[in-house]
């Protein structure tokens, strides 16, 4: 009795090809290095470029510290607003917001300014791009913790444990940890990917970054920068998948908005 | 005389919502609370509030550090700056509005439009991987998708023997950026849109039906009231979004397009209108259009979550 | 033909039979309810009637109009959700109005129908707030009014008071029946909980797994199940296996002690199943009434009602006393006699 959704599968399919004619004809260009025939040259030529290393690297490194130096911000300051102070919450989720009201081009205009002169200079060190890099995943962080630990509960947890007489490190341990998993590892994977991808921190205030780099050898070459394109492609699709895998199961979906645009 | 007991049911621990104050009076006084947020705070302050803070003092400093108003002024009368708000502005409205418009179709194909279930998940896995692959890359792709050596120029080549690119047609210009972001508008709009339409109960279509209402009663007097502030949140979500991007547009097209990011980057880089107070006044106007725009979603956010409890 | 047929109405999902052979008579102005357990198939097959669901085989007819394939949005029926499901973006009012506006009516009359309405439910001045303005129970209150204003020909209700506290419950459940009486209106009550079903139906149909157990009066439900399942469903209900003494005069026993039943006993059974209803069982000995001696298990005293478990060979039996202010309590562990008349016990199987 059903009519066919005819207009729903065209949509759909006009959606689809919007997602995968970009992919495909970057993933096709990559491989048009020589003339004539369908070849990895590209890839084989980025990898050669001891560049690509080192940017790659250089991001991986500030990636790692911006995860912990994030972690450790937001995960007290959620657990803390959750269980003893949710007097703050309203503050603490408008600071999660400004990132989206101080975009990026905005913030690095601002702490040039004010950090690139005494008393406290950062921006001549690496700081100030973490810092950078650390405010444009404190949203993500924050709201995916905080999801976690109302899905969970937090509060009757603890007092349930501590009713039976656990010491804060049993909580933390057993009870906190195992539970915000999830949501933890969701966090830091898309801040893995944000930080991979991010470019405007790291090439306005002159980092060697993946991203600049990326861009440089598409101001300079061809083929090459498409292949690396699909290299940070697969970084992305990668990292919504891990996340999508720790998370099955997981009630919620959560909107992962990206950070560099 | 033995009476047996039957145990009065516990009315069980409340539930606070979460954002309810405590319903417990905090032992200790209320400022060794504060202490654990404190970090948080304070790398809010340090990093976000006084850099934004000084931006705006410096809007109000003239090159020779006295106070003006003319760098905002100069924002409404300088028509390279007034160029460069409007671009941005178009560009964003573009973007938002046909992202908004296209991801709406999508989530309500697969939502409601009997689509497999399959389907769904595929679109909204796909939808959290576009809608974070923008900047650099998104650029390059597009450029490998339309551009002159592009794999769609070629195809529509071979297959028309039209050279799109023949009569100086490009796309480096506004529509093909417009193209470009339109990549992770609509999937972000179709993450937000999916769950908003499943939050429609069955029971209210079925309500209206049972009361005379046909489908297009059902969208006019109940479905699209109750999802509009939820659409027009997220349209200027999407509006936002698009005008703060920074890194997609250098990427594609460089310095060409006169954005207010691009702009403001140059001045950052020290270009030619070294005018700092300036270029303090520009990101001002970009923290008050993003305030803007987040102050009307979190309006819309407030309505949609009051209708549908 | 009585005013709504459901006539050997059955509905099939992918693999299971939902309803099966449902076969029903509804007079004009009659409350009936179905009652069953989850998933016996009572809100499909009400579902089925407001258009929802489409027959697998079987007819629906509606005074006389052969309703089985119209779609539900051209039935001239009432439905009441179970989660109110009223419009949230609208007020009270419009809510109520809404199926008078789709049907294009001029906006007097529809602002007079929902003053009236309004004033049914007994909220008049609420009609310019918003559902989430309301309690629950206002909101159903509303989402009746909803329903009655378009004045269809039948009201469905499916467990409208299942998501609503036990106290406005009560209330609003005598609200729903003096409504129905006064408009007189044909109703399709569908609940699990048979207290409200004995209370407010002029009928039950009892349901089980998709098929018809038994449609009768409260009364005859209650007293003269025509199943096991609707014997032990409807009510507390004392099942006792008895050895027959002489199936020809009635004479079982339990344990070593004999009674007599009124009720018919298959000749040559060897033993009867005999149920009887917990209030037919009186504390101490009674002229010409059966009686038996048990152990106190225990004694629960609900207030209007005092409880009893008591050990009667092998069985535990229930007795339900009514309170009185010089009532002795029997103890725990002592042994009580009790008795019931024979014609107050029946056998099934």
């Amino acid at each position: 009795m059903r009519r066919f959704p005819i207009w729903s599968w065209v949509w759909f399919l006009i959606g689809l090809s919007y997602f995968f004619i970009p992919l495909i004809s970057t993933f096709e260009f990559s491989l048009r290095m020589i003339k004539g025939r369908y070849t990895l040259e590209a890839y084989r030529v980025a990898f050669q470029d001891p560049r690509f290393y080192q940017s790659f690297g250089y991001s991986l490194l500030w990636a790692v510290v911006t995860i912990i130096i994030s972690l450790l911000l937001v995960v007290p300051t959620a657990y803390w607003v959750q269980l003893k102070l949710p007097k703050a919450r309203p503050y603490v989720e408008f600071i999660t917001l400004m990132p989206f009201v101080v975009p990026a081009v905005v913030l690095t205009f601002g702490l040039v300014r004010l950090y690139g002169r005494p008393p406290l200079i950062l921006t001549t060190t690496p700081a100030a791009l973490i810092v950078g890099y650390v405010v444009l995943s404190l949203p993500y962080m924050y709201r995916s913790v905080d999801s976690g630990l109302r899905a969970v509960d937090i509060r009757t947890l603890t007092e349930a444990a501590q009713s039976l007489g656990a010491g804060w490190g049993t909580i933390l341990k057993d009870v906190i940890f195992p539970n915000l998993r999830v949501a933890l590892l969701s966090g830091i994977f898309l801040t893995f990917a944000i930080v991979m991808g991010e470019f405007t921190f790291a090439a306005l205030m002159g980092w060697p970054a993946f991203g600049p780099y990326i861009e440089e050898i598409g101001a300079m070459r061809a083929y090459t920068p498409q292949a690396v394109s699909v290299m940070s492609f697969l970084i992305t699709w990668g990292s919504i998948m891990l996340i999508q895998w720790v998370g099955r199961g997981a009630r919620g979906q959560q909107v992962q908005l990206g950070g560099a645009r | 005389m033995a009476v047996e007991r039957s145990p009065r049911a516990d009315t069980g621990p409340r539930q606070d919502k979460g954002d309810a104050p405590s319903a417990r009076p905090p032992r200790r006084p209320l400022s060794w609370a504060w202490v654990g947020v404190a970090p948080f705070f304070l790398f809010a302050i340090l990093f976000l509030f006084l850099p934004s803070f000084s931006i705006f003092l410096r809007s109000f400093e003239s090159l020779d550090h006295t106070f003006t108003f003319q760098n905002i002024l100069d924002i409404f009368q300088k028509s390279d700056i007034r160029n460069a708000y409007k671009l941005s502005l178009q560009v964003s409205a573009v973007t938002a509005i046909g992202g908004a418009f296209f991801g709406f179709l999508l989530a309500y194909a697969v939502c409601m439009g009997g689509m497999p279930k399959s389907a769904r998940s595929f679109l909204l896995t796909f939808s959290g991987v576009a809608s974070n692959f923008a900047g650099v890359p998104l650029a390059f792709a597009f450029v490998a998708t339309m551009g002159n050596a592009g794999l769609v120029t070629r195809i529509i080549e071979n297959l028309t023997g039209f050279d799109i690119h023949a009569g100086g047609f490009t796309i480096y210009n506004f529509w093909g950026l417009s193209i470009v972001y339109m990549y992770f508008q609509f999937p972000l709009m179709v993450l937000i849109m999916a769950p908003a339409l499943d939050g429609l109960r069955r029971e209210w279509r079925e309500a209206c039906e049972n009361l005379g209402g046909t489908t297009f009663h059902y969208w006019r007097y109940v479905a699209l009231p109750i999802l509009m502030p939820t659409l027009l949140g997220t349209s200027i979500l999407l509006f936002g979004n698009a005008f703060g991007a920074y890194a997609t547009a250098y990427a594609f097209t460089g310095s060409f397009l006169n954005l207010v990011p691009i702009v403001i980057g140059a001045q950052i880089q020290g270009d030619v209108l070294y005018n700092p107070g300036l270029g303090n006044a520009m990101a001002l106007g970009m923290i008050v259009i993003m305030s803007l725009s987040m102050l009307i979603y979190m309006w819309s956010q407030r309505r949609a979550a009051r209708w549908v409890r | 033909m009585a005013f709504l047929d459901i006539n050997h109405a059955s509905k099939t999902f992918a693999d299971s039979a939902a309803v099966q052979d449902f076969d029903l008579h509804i007079e004009k102005g009659e409350l009936v309810s179905f009652l069953g357990p989850s998933g016996c198939g009572k809100t499909t097959t009400l579902r089925m009637v407001a258009g929802f669901e489409v027959p697998t085989s079987g007819k629906i007819v509606l005074n006389g109009q052969d309703i089985t394939d119209k779609a539900p949005n051209q039935r001239d029926v009432g439905m009441v959700f179970q989660a109110y499901a009223l419009f949230p973006n609208m007020t009270v009012g419009n809510n109520i109005g809404f199926g008078l506006k789709i049907a294009k009516k001029p906006k007097e009359e529809i602002a007079e129908r929902v003053t009236a309405m309004l004033g049914l439910i007994q909220m008049p001045e609420l009609g310019d707030r918003y559902p989430f303005q309301l309690s629950g129970g206002q909101q159903q209150r509303v989402a009746l009014a909803r329903a009655l204003a378009i004045s269809p020909q039948v009201l469905l209700l499916d467990e409208p008071l299942s998501a609503l506290d036990a106290k406005i419950r009560v209330e609003l459940r005598y609200e729903i029946r003096r409504i129905q009486q006064q408009l007189k209106i044909t109703t399709i009550y569908v609940t699990h909980d048979q207290e409200e079903a004995l209370t407010l139906s002029d009928r039950v149909v009892v349901m089980s797994a998709g098929k018809i157990e038994q449609i009768g009066s409260p009364f005859d439900i209650y007293n003269y199940p025509s199943t096991a399942f609707v014997a032990s469903f409807v009510g507390t209900l004392n099942q006792m296996r008895c050895r027959v003494v002489d199936a020809g005069s009635g004479k079982l026993a339990l344990g070593d002690q004999q009674f007599k039943t009124n009720a018919p006993i298959k000749a040559g059974a060897a033993d009867a199943l005999v149920m009887l209803r917990p209030e037919e069982l009186h504390m101490g000995v009674r002229e010409g009434d059966n009686s038996l001696t048990g152990k106190v298990e225990s004694v629960a005293f609900l207030g209007s009602v005092v409880r009893v478990h008591l050990k009667l060979g092998e069985s535990v039996v229930t007795l339900d006393a009514l309170n009185e202010r010089k009532l002795v309590l029997p103890k725990v562990g002592e042994n009580l006699t009790v008795s019931f008349p024979p014609h107050g016990c029946w056998v099934m199987g």
